[in-house]
């Protein structure tokens, strides 16, 4: 677009600026040449005139003025001129006044339908007024086909620089839209994506350096990814063995004296702990290292979630399916949701003496779970730290059976927030504390 | 309900501690440390059930799978370390009928034997043969045809076939096929129902890719075309 405006207006000052010189030029040294010759004639018809007993028809009759120049002279009241077409109407009533007054004048002016210039010239030593009219008619031509050709060059000129921007700016854009392209892929997660090499010497930088970064930002991201899935292998076959253990001597258990069946009773249960939160920790490590993409679907939400309900506890907790969720679907990853809920679920069981109420419902694209409990609520203060990682409050230390992580509200957070939704905690309405999570119904 | 196990698990403390325990429930369990010897334990003695770690030195877990259905419809039970869809999908699809992730919960791993070994019986099921075009299936004998070819199914995915063609017609939800199938819960990883159908396609289905037998009905299950 700027080199359009550029090129316009630079090729119209140009084309404007010729014409102008090339007009102004042309008419004065037309103007002048008219005065010479005028000048020239006068003097003639002067000489003849003087000479005594002339006639003014025979004078102009000698005159041999250029192609197109009639004379005329104004002698003892009478006009004469060379040519049946001029009179005195031809001569500009102005020009005719001041020569009239004794004053040499000439005049631009529209002369029987053509351009031409009027030359006067008082002779009071003959008692006459000569005039000369020179047609511009063939100037006139010349300059508008001057004007035509500039007009067009400077129109020509306009749209080569729209050509030219445009093609210079398509270059410069077209490698910089692949950029875009192949860095937003990359973001994506499809890491062996690269740029091809440029042959521009200009860009050939910008191809060589990004997929630098690349190549060294996806070896990071393998190693990680590397390390946690190592770390993974390593955690897990130990655990295998100490749970499997801790069931084999459970049935030894009756045999055994008190204080060994309360050691084997603690061994379960922090073998059980430890084990949860190895899970719950490889699978934010999993999060983090972007190891864990959303497999989604479409899922019935009143069925998932009262079905996860049901199956999380023999306990009946009442499912409240508001009418806007009935038959409603939402694209989501269900094993998380399911996770969720179940942690939510698990969460109302420990700290809040066991979940009361689920509500389901859907509004505006959005759909709302919210799970009610029968504890002591969460204070105001605590509602966003209880979902930070290992965060677990002032009744941490009040759990006789050792669970909890610390870890189960952090991943529900996670989750949540990997579907683009929120969680959050309020006061219920009976007292206790209210989670409720919000998912797009239409996916992340 | 005793059975043969064969456990194939290189790490020897969880072989010991998981043998203790299948032992204890009543199994009688038999030992290999890589893919390699448990091929051969196997070749030498029938097991009812093969339990293998996919991570193995030599072959690994997969390829003792795909060698191990080649040869038999055993059912084989994957132990995961990781739950990512690949590895998930992948030993399914090399013919696992189901996973347990480690930590392997041992309570949780004698369920799943226990399924395994249910499906394996014929038990009571009605006299009876279903036709559908050319394919046949004699529930009790649990034999199948198609087009007077005998078709090998696992125990798993004829109990899948079963389930779909006692209601033909009818749409059967993944959870339900879960449930009534693999015996899990709603919790169940519905992965398992959508990789055994693939498996079942391709051995029933004139086309699997264009699959006129067993629909997916998009948003809510599969269902047999009668």
């Amino acid at each position: 677009m700027a080199f359009a405006t550029g090129a316009a207006l630079l090729s119209g000052a140009l084309a404007g600026g010729t014409y102008a010189v090339a007009h102004h030029y042309l008419l004065n040294q037309r103007q002048a040449s008219a005065e010479t010759q005028t000048y020239n004639d006068a003097r003639l018809v002067k000489q003849d005139l003087t000479a005594a007993g002339t006639n003014v028809a025979d004078v102009l009759s000698l005159l041999a003025p250029a192609q197109g120049t009639r004379s005329l002279v104004y002698r003892g009241r009478q006009w004469f001129s060379t040519s049946v077409s001029v009179g005195r109407s031809s001569v500009p009533t102005a020009l005719l006044a001041m020569v009239r007054q004794g004053t040499p004048a000439m005049q631009r002016e529209v002369i029987n339908g053509a351009p031409a210039v009027a030359v006067g010239l008082p002779l009071p030593a003959v008692g006459a007024d000569y005039f000369e009219i020179e047609p511009l008619g063939e100037l006139a031509r010349t300059l508008h086909l001057l004007a035509g050709v500039l007009a067009g060059a400077a129109l020509a000129t306009t749209v080569g620089g729209v050509v030219i921007g445009r093609w210079a700016s398509a270059r410069l854009v077209r490698p910089l839209a692949r950029v875009a392209v192949v860095a937003g892929a990359i973001s994506q997660g499809a890491l062996d994506q690269r740029l091809p090499a440029d042959r521009d010497a200009d860009l050939a930088p910008l191809v060589a350096s990004f997929n630098g970064m690349v190549d060294a930002l996806s070896r990071r991201i393998e190693r990680d990814a590397r390390f946690a899935s190592d770390v993974s292998h390593e955690l897990r076959s130990p655990l295998t063995t100490l749970q499997a253990s801790v069931e084999v001597l459970a049935v030894f258990g009756d045999g055994l004296p008190i204080e060994g069946q309360k050691a084997l009773e603690l061994l379960g249960t922090e073998t059980r702990r430890f084990s949860e939160m190895v899970q719950d920790l490889l699978e934010i490590a999993r999060i983090d290292g972007g190891a864990a993409p959303l497999e989604l679907e479409e899922l019935p939400l009143d069925e998932v979630i009262t079905r996860t309900v049901e199956a999380f506890t023999a306990v009946d907790i009442p499912v409240d399916v508001r009418p806007g969720a009935k038959g409603a679907s939402i694209l989501a990853d269900r094993r998380r949701l399911q996770r969720v809920i179940a942690n939510l679920l698990d969460n109302a069981g420990k700290y809040g003496a066991g979940a009361t109420l689920v509500s389901v419902d859907c509004a505006a694209g959005w759909a709302r779970v919210c799970i009610d409990d029968a504890g002591p609520g969460v204070p105001a203060g605590e509602r966003d730290r209880i979902f930070e990682r290992f965060y677990r409050g002032p009744a941490a230390g009040r759990r006789a059976d050792g669970s909890g992580t610390g870890l189960g509200l952090a991943l529900a957070s996670e989750h949540v927030g990997a579907h683009h939704g929120r969680i959050w905690v309020e006061a219920a309405p009976g007292g206790g504390a209210r989670f409720c999570l919000e998912l797009p119904v239409d996916g992340p | 309900m005793p059975g043969r196990i064969l456990l194939i698990e290189d790490d020897a403390n969880i072989r010991s501690a998981l043998g203790m325990f299948l032992h204890q429930e009543g199994y009688t369990v038999a030992e290999a440390t890589s893919g390699e010897e448990g091929l051969v334990a196997f070749e030498a003695r029938a097991s009812d059930v093969v339990l293998v770690d996919l991570v193995l030195p030599g072959i690994d877990g997969f390829e003792v799978t795909r060698q191990l259905r080649r040869a038999s419809d055993v059912p084989i039970l994957m132990v995961t370390a990781r739950t990512d869809t690949h590895d998930v999908v992948a030993g399914l699809e090399a013919g696992a009928d189901d996973y347990l992730t480690k930590p392997v919960v041992a309570k949780e791993l004698s369920a799943r034997i226990r399924a395994l070994l249910r499906r394996a019986q014929p038990g009571s099921r009605p006299p009876t043969t279903l036709s559908f075009g050319l394919l046949s299936i004699q529930v009790e004998a649990g034999v199948v045809t198609r087009d007077g070819q005998g078709v090998i199914l696992t125990k798993t995915e004829f109990r899948l076939l079963c389930e779909l063609a006692s209601h033909p017609g009818w749409v059967l939800s993944r959870p339900q096929l879960l449930e009534r199938v693999w015996g899990y819960d709603y919790f169940g990883d519905t992965r398992l129902v959508d990789v055994h159908i693939g498996r079942l396609r391709a051995k029933v289905e004139a086309d699997p890719a264009n699959p006129s037998l067993i629909i997916t009905v998009r948003g809510l299950g599969y269902r047999l075309e009668p």
